[in-house]
């Protein structure tokens, strides 16, 4: 009987998003995630925590902070998503060794789909799945929103420009990405 | 071409004709043409039969408001009935029919009905079928539903796709007419995001259609311009082909946009049609004004058209409704309509004015256009189709012989969009029309016609402050304005509604073809309340929500009761402004898209295995997998319910919810959620679980694992998983908010798959390869662990829904796929057995397990059995309430276990119990049968109930009565478990 690590097939199994003119979506695959949720009256203790361990600050309201890979998205009171590029399950783990005690961390890797958009057309195919103002001015770089996306539950967040346009994640959780991905792609055409 | 396309002017293409049919007959028509003035253009005056007495119909108007003009366009799956001509733009190949006539357009028998009209007066459905009432069902409504309606839906599936989209701005225009475009410039220039819509393909409104100058340059063309500076701003959206239909809370809009309705067939990935929900900080409605008719007698004539419309078709479409006119006017509008005529070379043979004063300049214009001037004159008949007119000229009548007789009775401001939540319409008598009231939606601006400002320098100088001001409002800053001149224009107007001295039927509601005569009817039997009117005559309710009719029909009740028109009321209008097709509403939400569906991480594996799928809320999930030569399912469920029961099978368990929970006062918060102790539970345990409703009744079951020192994993059924979370939240967030304690869902992050049977242990050995010891006294029943397995983090279970020696081994979701393929590898030694809800189905009723059919929200634990878990040391929610006597009771209808005294009958859940001899009345009820299966075990069919006194009657007998498919059996009442009553196997 081999041990071999058993294959990992990520949210949207590598399906090739249909590339449109001006809208170009990427699946963000091996991510670590996990809700972050502040004990109850420890948000600054985690603040400190955060800034002293991350350098990073936690965010206070529907918006992200970076530091050193990490991002994180405030999603409601108390309750943020922390991101990870590539940090895969360990990365949950890492965070509680951090701030365990000051919040409960529950690893979410495999519980969220997350896609990058972006490109000339990203808000004109947007507009169909969300009742949000993406307008640059109204939803600027660092900015989140806890929002259904069509009929599916998703947070979405804008990121620092690519190659000149307007660039959003969005994280649904994973037994939905099909639905999400189809509803997507027809809004993006 | 025809006679009645003019051979220049007007903002069709000449050089691009297109082709269309109409009733089959193939015409011409241009670029640019709607439907109805390439009819009209062709020579066709005839396009309809009327509702009630298929009187013979042509155009009206020539905008939205259309009563008349309702064809049938398109063919085939795309058919849609009572589309207005008057908005269809023309397109190569449209084919259109007309509507409520057999066998044909000219010969139409249903016209009988006119002869009869006597007998189809107002309220005639409430006088003519009454009674017999038994007859309504049968025979009444069919027989109204068949005459009614007048274009047939397709019954195809719609072809083409809708799309929703949501759009944020500034400053919302309504309209791009004069005063719109001015508005949208005021606020666009200002930097404002500015959206502007209008129902129409060519932005300009009136400018299009009159023969007026601004700042010297020719309407149409400053429209041009205008739309064109507009649609060159980078923050200004110019939606053309949008109807803003609703206003809604929150500053909030409907629009729909007619993205392909111009087009034969909408282009790949184009949406025929999108509807935007805008939200507007600032709105400007400059939706303009709708002329009103007169009712005189046969008024419905084709021929007889608005005397606007009849500008229109000249100006725009280039094409002369008739070569011989008539105006009939209480307006100065009126007159511009006969000179425009004139101009245009169609003989203008008379101008009735139902003014008795006549300015100056219009008595020199008629003069100069040589037509007959009848000052105070009313139009009290017409003929043919159109052939004639009689007017009564003082006290002489004179007949003219016209084809064409333009109407001009005034105009009401469009400004339905400001009644929409909440507002009330304001009589303005010099007028003679409502405007909008003072109580706006918020945000709120009306201008030019829409705001009862007729004249064109007003409507200009309206927009631009509006528009100025609304983006100021938002924060920006607006530039000086620039005023545009306008050339000067009468815009006299004088209430006149009735022609009392008409001979013929004169009416007021075109579509639903309601006259004055019914009108006055009402008024005689007592319906004087306007809301009473317009319900017993059907006054307004057509499609067009009475835009041509309402104000006239006031006006008329107003002046038989001798009131002033605001004294009897006015009239509100609602959602939509015009009518939205449902597939908009529904966007891309119809199919399997209406709900979003789960997939687990074992669907492609379960695919790949021919399962049998179901749906179970939103999830998919396997019910059961046909082996090979398997014909039945239950064949197939009986093969699977052995091999777990003798051997072991898999099945995904995914879908179950799963919450984590954390924080210092997790085991209290347990504790106060669920009936039973969990505060007790060592880390490394599992417990059963009990949820209460705060009103005392079951809510909901499941497992909690205390997964390490103060980390518990919560498990509710697949059904309530999102209801226990809202529960969950609610009772930390505003019940006990001093608790530290944390939830999140997890359900989407773990793959978890139950291993069942006596030879599961075996299979889990194997499959982890001493990952874990999973031996009996290492990992007894109700032990959980974390671990590391082939370098991932997972988790075991030793619980068991089917009864047997099981486990539920838990991975994170994208091992999912490869778990399922590694545990059939290690049990394929042991013939592992993939099975599905229905083998867990019947498993758990073996085991008198209860699930969502006794977890029905009418049940307490004592009635499922379960009474002695409500624990009497702590609180819980649902404790108090659970005690209320009438839960308390003893003979409730309780759980039980049921099987057929005829080993071969079978059971239906559903079946009411009936003491055995005792009539089938619901005296006699004694409780129904939750849940039925066939048990290969047992052999025979097996049930659970809720029966009065039923743990006491075991060994009794009582019929299953059920009448819905003939069921009448004996049954006897025996415990709810059918298969290891002791629970041996669990611990094996």
């Amino acid at each position: 009987m081999t041990v071999a690590r058993l294959k990992s097939i990520s949210a949207f199994d590598g399906a090739q998003f249909a590339s449109t003119e001006g809208v170009a979506i990427r699946e963000l695959d091996g991510m670590g995630i996990a809700t972050v949720l502040a004990r109850k009256g420890q948000s600054s203790a985690l603040a400190a925590r955060l800034r002293g361990r991350y350098g990073m600050e936690l965010p206070n309201g529907p918006k992200l902070t970076n530091a050193n890979g990490i991002t994180l998205l405030g999603q409601g009171p108390g309750t943020w998503l922390a991101l990870r590029e590539g940090g895969g399950n360990e990365f949950a783990l890492s965070l509680r060794d951090a701030i365990g005690g000051l919040a409960s961390v529950a690893d979410q890797s495999d519980g969220l789909a997350v896609v990058q958009v972006s490109g000339a057309r990203v808000r004109e195919a947007l507009c169909k799945l969300f009742a949000v103002d993406l307008d640059a001015r109204a939803f600027q770089v660092g900015d989140v929103a806890a929002t259904p996306a069509g009929h599916v539950g998703a947070t979405l967040w804008r990121v620092e420009d690519a190659q000149g346009c307007a660039s959003f994640g969005i994280a649904v959780h994973r037994s939905f990405a099909a639905s999400f991905r189809d509803h997507l792609v027809e809004a993006a055409r | 071409m025809s006679a009645y396309r003019l051979q220049q002017g007007g903002l069709v293409d000449r050089r691009q004709p297109l082709t269309f049919r109409f009733d089959g007959r193939e015409m011409q028509g241009y670029t640019g043409d709607t439907l109805a003035s390439a009819l009209l253009g062709s020579g066709v005056r005839l396009v309809g039969r009327s509702f009630k007495y298929h009187r013979p119909r042509g155009i009206l108007t020539a905008g939205s408001e259309e009563p008349n003009a309702l064809v049938e366009l398109r063919t085939g799956a795309r058919r849609e009935p009572n589309t207005r001509a008057t908005t269809i733009e023309l397109f190569d190949g449209l084919e259109a029919s007309s509507q409520n006539r057999w066998p044909s357009l000219a010969f139409d028998l249903g016209a009988v009905n006119s002869l009869l009209s006597p007998f189809f007066v107002a309220g005639f459905y409430y006088k003519t079928f009454m009674w017999p009432a038994a007859m309504w069902e049968k025979l009444y409504e069919p027989l109204i539903r068949r005459a009614a309606g007048l274009g047939k839906a397709s019954t195809e599936p719609d072809p083409d796709s809708y799309e929703r989209a949501h759009a944020f701005c500034d400053v919302l225009v309504v309209g791009a007419g004069p005063a719109g475009l001015a508005a949208a410039l005021g606020a666009g220039r200002s930097g404002a995001r500015v959206i502007l819509c209008d129902e129409d393909f060519l932005p300009g409104g009136r400018l299009n259609s009159d023969r007026r100058e601004i700042d010297g340059i020719i309407g149409a063309q400053w429209a041009r311009e205008a739309a064109a500076e507009l649609a060159a701003m980078p923050n200004v959206r110019l939606l053309t082909r949008t109807s803003v239909f609703g206003v809604y809370d929150g500053n909030t809009y409907g629009a729909i946009e007619r993205v392909s309705d111009h087009l034969p067939v909408p282009s790949a990935h184009q949406p025929r049609q999108r509807y935007w929900k805008i939200v507007a900080r600032r709105s400007i409605v400059a939706a303009g004004a709708i002329e009103r008719p007169i009712a005189f007698g046969g008024n419905d004539r084709p021929g007889v058209m608005m005397s606007s419309a009849v500008r229109t078709y000249l100006n725009r479409f280039g094409v002369a409704a008739g070569h011989r006119a008539a105006v009939f006017t209480a307006t100065d509008d009126g007159w511009k309509t006969a000179i425009d005529l004139a101009d245009a070379g169609v003989s203008v043979e008379a101008i009735v004015d139902a003014r008795n004063e006549v300015t100056a300049s219009n008595k020199s214009a008629a003069k100069r256009i040589g037509a007959r001037l009848v000052a105070g004159g009313r139009v009290i008949e017409t003929t043919g189709g159109l052939s004639g007119v009689t007017v009564k000229d003082g006290s002489e009548l004179v007949q003219l012989s016209v084809d064409l007789l333009a109407v001009s009775g005034g105009w009401n401001p469009t400004m339905a969009l400001s009644t929409h939540i909440g507002g009330r319409p304001r009589w303005r008598p010099e007028l003679s029309a409502f405007v909008a009231g003072e109580a706006l939606p918020p945000g709120m601006a009306l201008v030019g016609a829409a705001a009862g400002s007729l004249g064109l320098a007003d409507a200009l100088r309206e927009g631009e402050a509006a528009g100025a001001a609304a983006a100021e409002s938002t924060g920006f800053k607006a530039a000086t304005p620039t005023p545009c001149r306008a050339d000067d224009e009468q815009t006299g107007v004088a209430a006149f509604w009735h022609v009392a001295e008409s001979r013929g039927k004169a009416f007021v509601d075109f579509q639903h073809d309601v006259t004055a005569e019914d009108i006055a009817l009402a008024n005689r039997e007592g319906y004087r309340s306007v809301e009473l009117l317009k319900r017993y005559t059907t006054l307004g309710m057509a499609t067009d929500q009475g835009k041509t009719s309402n104000v006239t029909g006031l006006a008329i009740l107003a002046s038989l009761t001798e009131r002033s028109i605001p004294e009897v009321g006015t009239t509100v209008f609602r959602p939509p402004f015009s009518p939205v097709s449902l597939g908009a509403l529904v966007g891309p939400h119809r199919g399997r898209a209406l709900k979003p569906t789960r997939f687990t991480s074992g669907h492609a594996w379960a695919t790949e295995r021919g399962a049998i799928f179901v749906e179970a809320g939103q999830w998919m999930r396997a019910q059961w997998f046909p082996a090979p030569g398997e014909n039945d399912w239950i064949e197939s469920v009986n093969r699977e319910v052995k091999a777990v029961r003798s051997g072991v099978g898999v099945c995904d368990v995914s879908t179950l919810g799963k919450i984590d929970i954390q924080g210092a006062d997790a085991a209290m918060f347990l504790d106060r959620v669920y009936c039973n102790m969990f505060s007790t539970l060592a880390a490394g345990k599992v417990r059963y679980g009990l949820m209460l409703r705060e009103d005392g009744m079951v809510f909901d079951d499941g497992t909690t694992a205390h997964i390490a020192p103060g980390r518990y994993v919560m498990s509710t059924t697949t059904a309530n998983a999102a209801k226990v979370m809202q529960h969950l939240e609610h009772a930390r967030q505003v019940t006990w908010p001093d608790l530290d304690v944390q939830v999140v869902s997890v359900t989407d992050q773990w793959s978890q798959y139950s291993l069942a049977g006596p030879d599961s242990r075996r299979v889990l050995e194997r499959l982890l390869g001493g990952a874990l010891d999973v031996g009996n006294e290492a990992f007894p029943y109700m032990a959980c662990a974390e671990f590391t397995w082939r370098g991932v983090p997972a988790r075991l279970f030793r619980i068991s829904f089917s009864g047997e020696l099981a486990y539920e081994l838990a991975v994170p979701a994208r091992y999912g796929d490869a778990t399922i393929r590694a545990i059939m590898d290690a049990g394929e030694e042991w013939k592992i057995v993939p099975y599905g809800t229905e083998a867990l189905g019947v498993m758990r009723i073996e085991k008198g397990h209860v699930a969502g059919n006794e977890l029905n929200g009418q049940t307490t634990a004592a009635d499922l059995g379960l009474g002695r878990m409500m624990s009497t040391k702590k609180d819980f929610i649902g404790r108090i309430l659970s005690q209320r006597p009438g839960l308390m009771a003893p003979d409730r209808p309780a759980l039980v276990g049921l099987k057929p005294i005829d080993r071969a009958a079978r059971l239906r859940a559903g079946a009411h119990f009936l003491p055995l001899g005792a009539e089938a009345r619901m005296e006699n009820d004694e409780g129904y049968v939750t849940s039925v299966a066939f048990s290969p075990m047992a052999g025979t069919w097996i049930g659970l109930g809720l029966l009065k006194n039923g743990p006491r009657r075991h060994g009794e007998r009582v019929r299953a009565y059920d009448p819905v498919r003939n069921g009448d059996i004996e049954v006897e009442i025996v415990p709810p478990v059918f298969v290891d009553p002791e629970g041996a196997r669990l611990k094996g």
